[in-house]
């Protein structure tokens, strides 16, 4: 079963870190359909937080399509996010060099690399919040 | 809420009943030799005026055995001070501790009100209270009964520790129910003060000195009056001293004193005034110059036979005997009136706010 | 909705002070409600009248429906623990427990026996010898086990190592996703507050800055930066709660109910703890709150 981690610094909501880290563990095969999302007990036995965070990550999972809560059992996944086929990534990945290389010859640095990076993605990822 | 109550009064309670355990002990102990001497002294079946020298001898043996005295004294002490004891270690800590060490948050926030708490809490270490209080005097009474007799024989003369009568303020307030009385009181007002104060300690020192001040207050001022005293005028029959002065410097400064300790047909009562009257009923202050004169102290009947033959006599205002249970019931009806009236002021203040 | 505890216009005053004034909320029940604020702010004050330990100068006070400490039946539905958790020194833990059991009709003595169990507190064991962490554990035993609707909860962690914090928060919420039960847990600290709470209320110098769910706040609130701006030129709608500007550049806190289209802006969110920073910096002035037409809450 998926263990849940807790990154406070991150700035992310912690509802969404959980359903970035059921994402992750889709992709990366940990997670596959069929198999039991921990219940918000064990969640919150683990982490400490809010149970209504974990019912409301798993909202958004069923929301997603991702998962779907049967009473009195659990919550199970129902199938993988979209976009996980290879080509799809192989595509992202390649666009995702070349941006890196012309940044590079522009004189960024890693640390500028980095900052541009996480402000884009804070922008894009954290807007979901509304 | 009983069980609780229980739980936290135990060790007051262990110290309580130590100190009846020793209290008791030591009566016990020294009990049964009063009684044999007294049997021994033939008090019991004495007939008129020889009961008076009997129990004078009786009394006399009893304080010659100094360890006697001093038991005496010291369970009577213990009876007085215990309502006071009561107050403070019993009585102030009971809100004011919760309140210092902040356990109220705990006690009253639990499923049962602070009426029924304070209810409970005043009634289990009330009683206890009263109980500890009254059984000390019974113990007491029950071990100085043979003295007691002693003095109803007419043996209160002599100035010795036994010889007090039950209107003495020692021996009144630790007889009968006034012990039930004052320990309630006690009790109640150690309880009310810590309500108030909110601190342990100033609570014991204010219930300690309101206490004091009323345990002084009411046997000067109250008791007497308690019921409406009767009166009477007796030939004047024994006198302390006189202060004479010659004929040639006038009469003014000439007085006696009385002490009479007895009344005549009122055996066991409580004086509580006296003063001089003349022939027509008035107060007077002195003596006719007359009475000061040698030859009238010298003849045979001496002051006392002058005074009589110029009318002066002595007026007295008493409770007789038989009002010592009546002055219990209406004292210790006081105390109970006054316990009520803290109670309630308790309740009241619990129940309203809290900072 | 439920309201487990609805202030309306709420004041307490000793003397001449306002420990709490003008006080009026409506906490929803099945939330953990962070109330924050710095030290002498209210919030025990607040607690205390809700729990009727106090009674109030001014305005009203319901919890669950009731005045505080009505009857038997609503004292067994609100559990509460005082700030610096207070025991009876002299008595065992067990005692403790069975305290509880005495004075609650509905103790589950099952519940608080396993948590001691689980917690390592030896029931012989005198409560006054108990580190801080402990104390505050059978406190928080003594309080679940009545199996209340409501707990409140007073700076129970405030004195605590990070560890114990962290046990009591786990412990607390394990209650809450168990039982369902609403609490209200009062700090001067900010940390632990976006992993725990969803209902926040901020009180600074005995008033109410700011109550709501979280997720609505932080949603409704946005950090904008960029070029020196006079606030007061920003569109109706967008209330400002806090500003610093430097010669270039202004930054900007705003309360606002719909997305910032102003191209001059970069606008960032705010997480929940630099929202109540703000909240609770008295040198911002926090408009009035506009009817709510305009808001998301």
């Amino acid at each position: 079963m998926i263990e849940f981690q807790l990154d406070e610094t991150s700035g992310v909501a912690t509802y969404l870190q959980l359903v970035q880290q059921v994402h992750q563990a889709l992709r990366m095969g940990m997670l596959e359909p069929g198999d039991q999302l921990p219940t918000a007990q064990q969640v919150v036995a683990r982490l400490a937080i809010n149970p209504n965070t974990v019912h409301k990550a798993y909202r958004e999972l069923e929301r997603a399509g991702l998962a779907r809560a049967r009473p009195g059992l659990g919550t199970f996944i129902t199938r993988s996010p979209s976009g996980t086929d290879p080509a799809t990534q192989a595509r992202f990945l390649t666009g995702m060099t070349d941006w890196l290389r012309s940044a590079r010859s522009a004189g960024l640095g890693p640390d500028d690399i980095e900052a541009i990076y996480r402000t884009a993605f804070r922008t894009c990822f954290a807007e979901g919040v509304a | 809420m009983i069980r609780l109550t229980w739980l936290q009064f135990r060790a007051q309670a262990v110290t309580g009943a130590a100190a009846l355990a020793a209290f008791a002990f030591l009566l016990a102990a020294t009990g049964p030799h009063i009684a044999s001497m007294y049997a021994a002294s033939g008090l019991s079946s004495c007939q008129g005026s020889s009961c008076e020298n009997l129990a004078r001898t009786f009394l006399q043996q009893l304080k010659a055995d100094g360890g006697y005295s001093w038991l005496y004294l010291v369970s009577v002490a213990s009876i007085l001070l215990a309502p006071a004891i009561i107050g403070l270690f019993w009585g102030a800590p009971l809100i004011a501790h919760e309140l210092e060490t902040g356990t109220s948050a705990l006690a009253w926030t639990q499923s049962v009100t602070r009426t029924r708490w304070l209810a409970v809490k005043l009634a289990v270490v009330g009683l206890a209270a009263m109980a500890v209080t009254e059984g000390l005097s019974l113990m007491q009474a029950w071990w100085a009964a043979p003295i007691g007799r002693a003095v109803g024989h007419g043996a209160s003369s002599g100035g010795s520790i036994f010889s007090m009568n039950q209107f003495s303020t020692l021996v009144f307030a630790t007889h009968g129910i006034t012990p039930l009385g004052y320990a309630a009181f006690a009790f109640t007002l150690g309880v009310t003060a810590g309500a108030l104060i909110r601190r342990t300690v100033p609570a014991m020192a204010v219930t300690l000195a309101i206490f004091a001040v009323v345990q002084i207050a009411i046997p000067l001022w109250i008791r007497p009056h308690l019921l409406p005293p009767s009166h009477t005028v007796i030939p004047v029959t024994s006198l302390e001293s006189t202060s004479g002065s010659t004929q040639s410097t006038g009469s003014s400064g000439n007085s006696f004193v009385l002490l009479t300790q007895n009344l005549p047909g009122q055996p066991g009562a409580w004086l509580l005034s006296s003063g001089t009257v003349n022939a027509a009923g008035q107060a007077v202050s002195t003596a006719p110059a007359i009475c000061f004169t040698p030859s009238v102290e010298n003849s045979s009947s001496g002051f006392v036979g002058c005074l009589a033959d110029h009318g002066i006599r002595e007026t007295i205002s008493y409770q007789p005997a038989s009002r010592y249970w009546p002055l219990q019931w209406t004292e210790t009806a006081i105390y109970l009136a006054l316990t009520l009236a803290l109670t309630w002021y308790c309740f009241r203040r619990l129940n309203r706010r809290r900072s | 909705m439920i309201v487990a505890v609805e202030a309306r216009g709420l004041g307490k005053q000793y003397r001449r002070t306002w420990a709490l004034r003008d006080c009026t909320l409506a906490i929803p029940e099945g939330h953990v409600v962070g109330l924050v604020g710095p030290n002498g702010a209210g919030k025990t004050t607040l607690l205390r009248l809700a729990t009727g330990q106090l009674t109030p100068t001014r305005g009203t006070i319901r919890v669950l429906g009731e005045p505080p400490a009505a009857s038997p039946a609503q004292l067994a539905r609100v559990g509460y623990v005082a700030q610096d958790t207070p025991v009876y020194a002299r008595m065992r833990v067990a005692d403790h427990l069975r305290l509880g059991s005495w004075l609650n009709h509905g103790w589950d003595n099952e519940l608080a026996q396993r948590r001691i169990r689980q917690l390592g507190l030896d029931p012989r064991q005198r409560a006054g010898s108990l580190s801080g962490g402990q104390r505050a554990q059978l406190a928080l035993t003594l309080a679940l086990a009545k199996q209340p609707e409501l707990l409140l909860l007073d700076e129970p962690v405030a004195s605590l190592d990070p560890l114990a914090r962290r046990e009591f928060l786990r412990s607390l919420m394990e209650a809450v996703a168990e039982h369902g039960t609403s609490v209200v847990l009062s700090s001067h600290l900010v940390t632990d507050l976006e992993r725990v709470c969803d209902y926040l209320i901020v009180l600074v110098a005995s008033q109410l800055r700011v109550a709501g769910e979280v997720s609505s706040l932080l949603a409704s609130h946005r950090r904008l930066s960029g070029p020196r701006r006079d606030p007061s030129t920003l569109p109706a709608g967008q209330d400002v709660i806090e500003q610093s500007h430097t010669d270039k550049q202004s930054t900007l806190l705003v309360r606002t109910g719909e997305p910032v289209r102003d191209p001059a802006w970069t606008v960032t969110p705010v997480s929940l703890e630099e929202l109540v920073i703000a909240y609770m910096n008295p040198a911002n002035d926090i408009p009035a709150r506009r009817p709510r037409l305009g808001v998301a809450s």
